[in-house]
């Protein structure tokens, strides 16, 4: 039987313990509010510029000096660049675990083809470096870097290397966020671009050649995907943390109650044997 | 006719500006634009410039912006700015 002393240094031990996740479950939820403030900030312009796409598109199509744009260019999938967000930090529940799940899955189903990594967040480039997979480029701290630059920064390396036919397309895994209580996996092909389809055509004044905005407005939407689905990815992992930290702590909890219980029922049965002792010593001497 | 159009203003990061308006100025990449209630539509890549809203009752708005494209439709307008404050 383990002694009284040994039951309440462990008992303390996961007081402590559950102190680290309730801070942590506390500073998840601050942040999560406001990385979701963010994604639903930046949900309007996404949409708005889905729909801009999908007109000039449609206009530029029909006009006969349509040649396609290289970031329209579907070519056979030889090479094909993933681009895989996760966190920097675990503890995040299985918000890591899943995602790299289905990239893994991916790479299974296409081993034939020549696959790179771009891995933004600390643990999928540790996943897929301990692999040995090809990792050509590298983003951590995502989380504090996180603007609109940043994401251009990446959008602009992806583009130029599927222009160049470096890759013939480029696949992004990511974390969207649903609720609190769950997140979606989402796998997407970035490049080429599928152009969204518009259901109202509408008859405009195109200040410029329908084709010429179509170039400008195509990088764009790269652009804003990324950028969406970095602030959907935070604002996700937040989420999961939290969840996840929340879980520890009622566990924590938990385990408490179950040691102090066993902690009292072992002292009530030491108490007891002194008891007899001294009883059956006291009738010993009569 | 109406007498006032929507205008929203939108960054990659958040919707600045949601409102009615009774004219705008936007500067296109060719040259200013004014838009009035019932106008044609229209898109255009914007350039930088001072983009001015006038709200309903003649209070005037600026906005600096720099890049970006506007849609005009059904009285709708929306700015997409790459930067704007």
């Amino acid at each position: 039987m383990p002694s009284l002393i040994d039951i309440r240094r462990r008992v303390r031990s996961v007081k402590n313990t559950q102190q680290i996740t309730k801070a942590m479950k506390m500073i998840s939820a601050a942040k999560l509010r406001r990385a979701q403030d963010r994604a639903l900030a930046a949900r309007p312009y996404g949409a708005m510029l889905q729909q801009m796409l999908a007109n000039v598109a449609e206009a530029a199509g029909q006009s006969p000096d349509s040649s396609g744009h290289p970031l329209l260019a579907v070519r056979p999938e030889k090479k094909v660049l993933l681009i895989v967000v996760t966190a920097d930090r675990g503890l995040a529940a299985a918000f890591n675990t899943n995602l790299l799940k289905m990239a893994q899955r991916f790479v299974a189903d296409n081993r034939e083809k020549e696959l790179t990594f771009e891995t933004i967040g600390r643990k999928g480039r540790d996943f897929f470096r301990k692999r040995g997979e090809k990792i050509t480029g590298e983003y951590l701290d995502m989380m504090k870097l996180l603007s609109v630059e940043y994401a251009d920064k990446i959008a602009n390396s992806v583009i130029e290397r599927f222009a160049s036919g470096e890759v013939d397309a480029v696949y992004l895994f990511t974390n969207e966020f649903k609720s609190v209580m769950a997140s979606n996996l989402s796998q997407t092909r970035l490049l080429p671009i599928e152009v969204p389809t518009s259901a109202t055509s509408v008859d405009y004044i195109y200040e410029q050649k329908p084709e010429q905005l179509l170039g400008s407005l195509l990088p764009k939407y790269v652009k804003g995907q990324i950028y969406r689905a970095l602030l959907e990815s935070v604002a996700a992992e937040h989420a999961a943390r939290m969840t996840a930290m929340d879980a520890a702590s009622s566990n924590a909890n938990d385990m408490i109650d179950k040691l102090t219980l066993y902690m009292n029922r072992v002292r009530q049965a030491s108490i007891t044997r002194e008891i007899i002792e001294i009883v059956s010593g006291a009738a010993a001497l009569d | 006719m109406a007498d006032t159009f929507q205008i929203q203003i939108s960054t990659p990061e958040k919707l600045l500006l949601d409102m009615q308006a009774q004219s705008a100025q936007i500067p296109g990449l060719d040259g200013e634009m004014g838009i009035l209630p019932g106008h044609a539509a229209l898109l255009s890549e914007l350039g930088a410039g001072k983009l001015s809203v006038t709200a309903v009752g003649g209070k005037t708005q600026d906005l600096q912006i720099s890049g970006g494209y506007v849609e005009v439709r059904d009285n709708h307008v929306r700015v997409l700015a790459d930067k704007a404050e």
